[in-house]
């Protein structure tokens, strides 16, 4: 995806409805609406893996191969996380690039929102381009 | 036994194993649809698994030597891509936990992952902070 570098420059973000099927029998019943609930949540958490997923092909699509190379990426979940039908849209702004061995390094700032608004994750990544 | 004498019970340097993935393509595509992942040039062109594949398999590693672990969530999540997971690999993948501490009354637990092709090579390094739940 052919996008502008400059600090201050936003990619592309992906905007999709949080899902993960919900396993009466998984492991961590966090991810059941049951135990979730008794835990003061809304119902049963999407698992930080699937929203770091959602962040990933963001990353991909702007990055391309390269990301498959040399991304890095550190978040944080936040405000609760999400539930099953939120429909979340991911965010990436560069602040910085770095010229390094091999290209510049590219650093963003990431975070994630929910339908109110509300980050669920923030956090950095980077990849040479 | 409860969550803190669990808690207390667990050494730094614990070895959570090795796991072993197969990425097949029935295997990337169905991760692929889990995470209604739309970019398919990765998959389709590359003929490799989108990044973070086998991430989810991470927990799973604890709460298969965590018995008595209730439940967990996700604080953190760090990880680097050192080289792209070829359909075809079979994927190891080991890991340990390398830290834990209280803070504000949560327990949490700080691990390390490695994802290696047959070769013997890095593919992915991943640090995670987890809270564990009662």
């Amino acid at each position: 995806m052919a996008i502008n570098i400059e600090i201050g420059q936003e990619i592309p973000g992906l905007s999709k409805t949080a899902f993960s099927p919900i396993e009466q029998d998984a492991r961590n019943p966090i991810h059941t609406d049951e135990y979730a609930q008794k835990q003061g949540m809304q119902g049963a958490l999407v698992p930080g893996s699937t929203l770091l997923s959602y962040m990933l092909e963001m990353l991909y699509n702007t990055f391309e191969e390269k990301w498959l190379h040399s991304g890095k990426i550190n978040i944080s979940f936040i405000g609760g996380g999400a539930v099953n039908g939120d429909q979340i849209t991911t965010h990436g702004k560069i602040k910085s690039i770095d010229p390094q061995e091999g290209g510049n390094r590219i650093t963003l700032d990431l975070w994630m929102e929910n339908q109110d608004g509300v980050k669920i994750m923030v956090g950095e990544a980077s990849c040479l381009r | 036994m409860s969550l803190e004498s669990d808690f207390e019970a667990i050494p730094i340097g614990f070895d959570l194993g090795e796991w072993e993935m197969i990425l097949d393509e029935e295997t990337i595509n169905t991760y692929a649809d889990r995470m209604q992942w739309k970019a398919r040039e990765v998959i389709d062109k590359l003929h490799c698994a989108p990044p973070g594949t086998s991430i989810g398999l991470h927990p799973r590693m604890q709460f298969a030597k965590f018995t008595n672990l209730k439940s967990a969530i996700w604080a953190k999540s760090e990880h680097e891509f050192l080289k792209p997971f070829k359909m075809g690999t079979k994927l190891r993948i080991r890991g340990k936990i390398v830290d834990k501490f209280v803070k504000r009354g949560r327990f949490y637990k700080v691990a390390e992952f490695e994802a290696l092709d047959e070769n013997g090579e890095v593919l992915m390094r991943s640090r995670e902070t987890g809270i564990n739940v009662e």
